[in-house]
């Protein structure tokens, strides 16, 4: 008995020893170089891998901070607190920190614009753009039927009348409804400017006017009250994103835009909700 | 006639109403002067052409208004003599705005010096070619490609035959159909002036067989000018380039290629017929015959239109509707573009004007595939409709690309027998949209 | 005529994963794709035919052994010898992807180390023991496991791709229908009993 005992814990021990040897060997043929750093910046990232950084996601993001490509403020998502965290574990300067957010610049919603084709396909922006230029009146707004909500990883932009407005609570501002929308009319914006333009038509202030009922008419109000927080481009007036200072609640009050293209980012969202045409499942 | 004579392709569909009947018999009118036109500058497919005429110039009928800028693009003329009032935005054909150069009838509809008859028996190529994109010469079948290009293809492309396009395949349309019956001798003649150009001996003109008294008409004079008239069988989408060159030749255009590829080039009836004006008698285009139809217009019927008529000032030479219509399309109901706008130019591409009526433009309301295989049965390009469908629906473009939806042609024969009602064409379009965006 | 036996029955009646149901973690777990689904199938028949060929071997002359006239049985070690030459094995594998093949790593992800608890790679030993295999017998039977296994796997992920452009009601999406085919699919090999 004694014996078998004995062979058996030798044999495993042989057997172990020797399965050992090989692996060491083979890892040492096979050796592969790798960063644990990567590891730890990657577990320090959201992990949204939402590609606002412009990588395939967030460990590939982690890669390129480790390699010294890009700073860790690159990433869109993580808060000040978080990048700073990144930078101190790796010991480099977290970069210029430039939070953004996506504003949809546009006000015209089931109301405000003029319907000219009865639309009846598929209920997605891009299909819709490709049927004689979209329902709308206006060739430049919010086509109104939700892709970018669709896209947004991060459930921020609500479709509200058939027009989508951004909650600035939940965008991170990591441009993926911007590359969605095939109208381009979600712009992104610094993240603490309260006060946009909502409108996105470079067309004639009279056209524009015949197909919405918000538009802006380009004309240079704003740009008179404060021409150093206001541009006006053609027929188009923008906030100077540049200014140091941006415009307020107030200056929206003062300046009192006579077709209401001129919003603050809470009314844009207080826009009447009404039963959508194009709901799924309505006919 | 035996079967073995009509001419076809695989696939396909046979719409069961085509609607021709409302119009097929009405010869073709010339439309009253207008008192204003507005010439769209996009009448070509690639770069538009420079206006050289500004506001408050006077110009001639026929007289160049805008030139050509660079290889692919045309030449535009005026349609009629009269003031050029300037260059305004107008809705164009795919729903944007697009400059136009408006000009204000003055009602003698005066022509000016006309460009000088080219005997083109003794004429050589490169002069025939050069009044070919002197008369602003374009595809006016659809397409618009500019036929000065088409007609001299790269010169390591080897061209053996050419096709006249009389196919007319998509239903309502008789535009092409009444020009071959009423005119053959204006469509061979074109057609012989390309063959001449393209140095090819194969000229075939093929037209299908519900056409069979255009056929008679070409058949009578075809010999003199050494064309051959292939019957094709009634099937959409026979006048599809890829599906014409297969009937009439058997031969394949290749996964992205063109025609050229195959050795041919396919050419429209219309563009045939322009081609004979612009050499022999100097005329550059400026008017071309479409159809105005529809169960709602009150006297269907083809018309000789100038380029910029107004599509609502068309449709009241046609006595103007019986009833609301639900649609407008330019074109055929298959391919054609619904609009959005009544004030949207004839264009040289304009082959009909359709409104139909509230009933046949309702909405269905699709369900889910049911996996019936019509779609695959009736693709003319033999792809896979319904997984393409559920491709995009499942925003798998990589899927949807590797089965090849950059081929099709968006013929809408798909959508056409599906029994479920899946907008299948305009998910093709979707798919062929975000994978040229992703290209880029 | 024992060797076709042998491969008809490994493959097709009693296919490790619709039949006698082992290895269902792998199954499921790497069957989204069928690139990564190749892979998995690749690694998983290398490691049968291996861990088949080298357990026999220590099972018919290590385990069992005459030691000076005396018979020595030390059957009671199959299972602790088989794991922990299977686990040497897998960690082979994963050593070579990872130098080889990252992408391919990267797909398998956690599923590759679970080869060394993958049932179905114990159950070729064990079962090549238990029915008193040759080596050779042993090793064709393990190979053939694997390509039945490969069989079922590759089958499944195709079925998969498939199931993703489907629009089942939302309680089923994902998992559940992938359950529900795999369900069918082993109904489906159910018609291959007898054969052998």
């Amino acid at each position: 008995m004694n014996t078998v005992v004995l062979i058996a814990v030798v044999l495993m021990a042989v057997l172990g020893l020797a399965l050992g040897v090989v692996i060491g060997w083979f890892a040492k043929l096979f050796r592969v170089e790798t960063d644990s750093r990567v590891e730890l910046v990657t577990e320090l990232l959201p992990g949204a891998n939402c590609g606002g950084c412009g990588k395939a996601g967030c460990s590939d993001f982690a890669k390129s901070v480790v390699a010294g490509e890009n700073p860790p403020s690159k990433c869109p998502v993580s808060s000040s607190e978080q990048i700073s965290a990144i930078a101190m574990a790796l010991g480099i300067d977290a970069g210029e920190s430039f939070q953004q957010r996506a504003v949809v610049c546009c006000g015209g919603d089931m109301e405000q614009t003029k319907r000219l084709l009865n639309y009846n396909g598929v209920l997605d922006c891009v299909s819709a753009s490709l049927v004689a230029g979209g329902p709308k009146g206006c060739s430049y707004g919010c086509l109104g039927m939700g892709t970018c909500a669709h896209h947004c990883p991060f459930g921020a932009i609500e479709m509200i009348n058939n027009l989508a407005v951004v909650h600035r609570e939940l965008c991170v501002g990591c441009g993926n409804c911007v590359a969605a929308c095939p109208r381009g009319v979600i712009k992104l914006v610094p993240a603490d400017a309260d006060v946009h333009i909502y409108c996105n038509s470079p067309a004639k202030g009279a056209a524009k006017k015949q197909v919405c009922n918000v538009p802006c008419i380009g004309c240079r109000k704003c740009a008179k009250f404060a021409p150093d927080k206001f541009t006006v481009n053609g027929f188009l007036a923008a906030v100077n994103y540049q200014a140091e200072a941006f415009p307020t609640a107030e200056d929206v009050s003062a300046v009192g835009c006579p077709t209401g293209a001129l919003l603050t980012v809470e009314e844009h969202l207080k826009i009447e909700q009404n039963e959508p045409e194009w709901s799924a499942g309505k006919k | 006639m035996s079967k073995k004579d009509i001419l076809t392709f695989d696939g396909g569909i046979h719409p069961v109403s085509d609607g021709k009947a409302l119009s097929c018999n009405a010869p073709i009118t010339a439309a009253p002067l207008l008192d204003k036109y507005r010439v769209l500058l996009s009448e070509n497919v690639g770069k538009l052409p420079k206006p050289v005429v500004k506001a408050g110039d006077l110009v001639k009928k026929y007289q160049l208004i805008a030139e050509a800028d660079g290889f692919v693009s045309a030449n535009l003329h005026s349609p009629t003599s009269g003031k050029v009032t300037g260059i305004v935005d107008v809705p164009g054909p795919m729903g944007t705005l697009i400059p136009a150069i408006e000009i204000e009838a003055d009602g003698q509809d005066e022509p000016c010096e006309p460009m000088p008859a080219i005997d083109w028996h003794k004429a050589d190529v490169k002069e025939l070619l050069k009044r070919t994109a002197d008369a602003g010469l374009v595809g006016m079948g659809g397409a618009a490609f500019p036929t000065h290009v088409k007609l001299s293809p790269p010169p390591d492309k080897t061209i053996d035959t050419l096709i006249l396009n009389g196919a007319e395949c998509e239903p309502y349309l008789t535009a092409d159909h009444r020009l071959m019956l009423e005119q053959p001798e204006r469509v061979l003649e074109g057609a012989a002036i390309s063959a001449k150009i393209l140095n090819v001996k194969n000229v075939y003109i093929g037209v299908e067989a519900n056409k069979i008294d255009a056929i008679e008409a070409l058949g009578r004079r075809a010999a003199e000018f050494g064309i051959k008239v292939a019957t094709l069988k009634v099937q959409y989408p026979q006048g599809s380039e890829k599906q014409l060159i297969m009937a009439i030749t058997g031969r394949k255009v290749p996964t992205g290629g063109l025609p050229m590829d195959a050795g041919c080039v396919v050419q429209n009836v219309g563009t045939a017929a322009a081609m004979t004006d612009a050499v022999c008698r100097g005329i550059p285009l400026v008017e071309r015959v479409t159809t105005i139809t529809g169960e709602v217009v009150k006297n269907p019927g083809n018309w000789l239109l100038k380029i910029g008529t107004p599509v609502i000032k068309a449709i009241e030479f046609a006595g103007g509707v019986t009833a609301e219509p639900g649609k407008l399309i330019l074109g055929g109901p298959m391919m054609g573009f619904a609009q959005k706008s009544f004030e949207v130019p004839v264009a040289k591409n304009t082959s009909g004007i359709l409104l139909l009526p509230v009933e046949l433009s309702m909405n269905y309301g699709s369900t889910g595939c049911i996996r019936c295989g019509r779609c695959v049965e009736g693709c003319p390009m033999n792809l896979i409709p319904c997984l393409l469908g559920n491709a995009v629906e499942a925003e798998r473009f990589d899927l949807a690309a590797q089965n090849h939806v950059m081929d099709c042609l968006e013929c809408g024969s798909c959508a056409y027998v599906c029994p479920a009602h899946r907008p299948l064409v305009q998910h093709m379009r979707r798919a062929k949209a975000e994978i040229r965006k992703r290209k880029k | 005529m024992k060797y076709l036996e042998l491969t008809v029955g490994a493959v097709l009646v009693y296919n490790f994963v619709l039949s006698r149901f082992l290895g269902i973690c792998p199954f499921l777990g790497v069957s989204k794709r069928l690139s990564t689904a190749m892979g998995m199938s690749g690694a998983v028949i290398f490691v049968m035919t291996l861990a088949s060929f080298i357990t026999t071997l220590l099972y018919r002359n290590v385990l069992q052994f005459s030691f000076g006239g005396e018979k020595i049985d030390l059957i009671f070690l199959q299972v602790l010898v088989f794991i922990l030459v299977i686990a040497a094995l897998v960690q082979l594998i994963e050593i070579m992807l990872q130098k080889l093949s990252p992408v391919l790593y990267q797909a398998l992800g956690i599923y590759l180390p679970l080869i060394t608890t993958n049932c179905a790679v114990l159950g070729a030993a064990t079962i090549s023991a238990n029915n008193g295999y040759t080596v050779m017998e042993s090793t064709v039977f393990g190979f053939f496991s694997g390509v039945g296994f490969a069989l079922a796997l590759l089958l499944f992920a195709s079925l998969r791709e498939r199931l993703e452009l489907a629009t089942p009601p939302e309680a089923f999406k994902g998992t559940p229908i992938a359950l529900v085919t795999a369900g069918i699919l082993a109904m489906a090999f159910v018609g291959f009993s007898g054969l052998c």
